[in-house]
């Protein structure tokens, strides 16, 4: 069975991006997913599968909530911030093959109030499962290294020396990020402004990541709903279809100091897979959503992607490339970085926007396919080619 | 305010692999009995060749540096008075890397750099590691 071609992304719903939402993540969730049913012309009778990230708020909470009688179809993948995206690839299978005819995917935390118990509003609900917490907890915790910044560096260090990336480089990619959030009413930092200076003059936090190569923490959600291509011809938007997906792990996934090759993230095995899938490369593509959790890891990725060798995405990212107006715009509703935190899901729905040519301020010009990448846990990775259809 | 810092109470393979780091100072690696491979953290499996056939072997505490982080904030409060503190990914000669918490000048680190393994027991379960420049 080909799965490409198989869905498209009809309807879209993202909540603002703040620190210190008045509603919790369960509100969110239903707040976006709601958006995004309504934004596809449709009804929550029509989904019959749901498939949340992470699980902050499980499918039959969000059936119960929205008003879903008969789910087909529910899971929740358990790849950190790599999630999303390849629930996109678990939609597709499921759409592809009967299982469910309409899915919503979807995702929200209080990101931001979480890690802030004294502005929290309401009782904490689930804590986020880890699927490498045993490791962590026994060779990494006890010497004080218990954060996304902490693990990575790991490994960014050791990318950092080998390749002699310099501060400037990553800057390239944050100063960009930040450029492209002042055309986003929704970015939380749009209006502030960041300079290279700035950039420099920020605090370590483990290094080489300062404060600004790493991404904002954010209570949010948002929400896409899938359906058959054939199906989504009948609705309001241009379509915007799944052309290609995969997800990858690099090995072993739960442990990062013993890879063979540290170097290796699982975007490495995923993106060549969903190239060959969609029938692209990386040149064809008009817009790139890269998950910018911090700078350094992007211009991993973008590596793993193709765009550049080992090596080579510090010259990718300069000169203009990556904003708006350069060959490959990149992360053009601010990011991670600079928009706000949804696990990359986020990312998606800047895709949509982009291939509806609804993107506002940051519309690429005759944007035709857009490229969406996941990462997370200790370097799970998830890609989704998209492009637009035809009504 | 720093507290004390986080001790593991390992369960299974890994509180055999810290135990007997406990009991002999030395830093002890799994390894296959079938195909001589040695691999960290302890699995059930041999990663090589399969085999189920695994048990720990002493290393001579030595490695040089692969890798390493040097924390400049932390959200762990055991840890605070530490600020900045470099942790290290040690490689093995058998071929594994450790991680350790690293005692020397953290601006003079550089990849392949001798360092030694100072296993410090904690309890009778766990041993933490102090990884000398």
């Amino acid at each position: 069975m080909n799965l490409s071609g198989s869905c498209a992304i009809v309807g879209i719903g993202e909540t603002d991006y703040v620190r210190g939402a008045k509603e919790s993540s369960a509100d969110l969730i239903l707040r976006a997913s709601a958006q995004a049913i309504a934004d596809a012309g449709l009804k929550p009778s029509d989904i019959d599968g749901i498939l949340p990230s992470a699980n902050f708020l499980s499918s039959e909470e969000i059936a119960a909530n929205l008003g879903v009688p008969n789910m087909t179809y529910s899971v929740s993948v358990l790849m950190g911030g790599a999630s999303p995206t390849a629930s996109l690839q678990s939609a597709a299978m499921a759409i592809a093959c009967g299982v469910a005819k309409t899915v919503l995917v979807t995702f929200g935390w209080d990101g931001y109030s979480a890690f802030r118990r004294e502005r929290r509003v309401g009782p904490q609900r689930q804590q986020m499962q880890m699927p490498f917490a045993e490791v962590s907890r026994n060779y990494y915790a006890p010497y004080g290294v218990r954060s996304a910044a902490q693990w990575y560096s790991f490994y960014l260090t050791r990318y950092v020396q080998t390749y002699g990336v310099q501060p400037e480089d990553a800057a390239n990619i944050a100063l960009a990020s930040r450029r492209h959030a002042h055309l986003n009413d929704k970015a939380l930092m749009a209006g502030r402004e960041m300079t290279l200076e700035d950039y420099l003059a920020s605090p370590y936090i483990a290094e080489p990541l300062r404060k600004l190569d790493c991404c904002l923490e954010t209570d949010c959600a948002c929400a896409v709903v899938l359906t058959s291509v054939e199906r989504a011809k009948d609705l309001p938007h241009t379509p915007v279809v799944w052309l290609g997906g995969a997800e990858g792990h690099p090995y072993p996934a739960d442990e990062i100091t013993n890879r063979p090759d540290l170097l290796k993230l699982g975007l490495h095995t995923a993106a060549p897979t969903a190239f060959a899938m969609a029938g692209v490369k990386p040149t064809d593509m008009d817009v790139l959503e890269i998950y910018d959790c911090f700078t350094y890891v992007v211009m991993m990725e973008l590596e793993a992607l193709g765009f550049a060798e080992p090596g080579g995405a510090k010259e990718f990212v300069a000169n203009g490339n990556i904003e708006l107006g350069g060959r490959f715009p990149m992360n053009t509703h601010g990011g991670l970085l600079s928009q706000g935190h949804c696990w990359g899901l986020n990312h998606v729905v800047e895709a949509t926007r982009q291939l509806r040519h609804d993107a506002g301020r940051a519309q690429v010009a005759d944007a035709e396919l857009a490229l969406v990448t996941g990462y997370g846990d200790l370097g799970d990775g998830s890609v989704a080619i998209l492009g637009r259809g035809d009504r | 305010m720093a507290t004390a810092k986080y001790t593991p109470r390992p369960l299974g393979l890994d509180r055999e692999f810290f135990q007997l780091a406990v009991t002999t100072g030395k830093l002890h690696l799994q390894h296959c009995n079938a195909c001589g491979h040695h691999q960290h953290p302890p699995r059930r499996f041999c990663a090589q060749c399969g085999s189920g056939d695994l048990g720990f072997v002493p290393t001579a505490n030595r490695g040089e540096v692969y890798s390493w982080t040097v924390s400049h904030f932390t959200v762990d409060s055991g840890w605070v008075d530490d600020l900045p503190y470099a942790t290290v990914v040690v490689q093995l000669p058998e071929g594994p890397r450790l991680v350790g918490a690293y005692t020397g000048d953290a601006s003079t680190l550089a990849i392949g750099q001798p360092v030694s393994i100072r296993p410090e027991a904690r309890t009778e379960d766990y041993c933490f590691f102090w990884i000398d420049g």
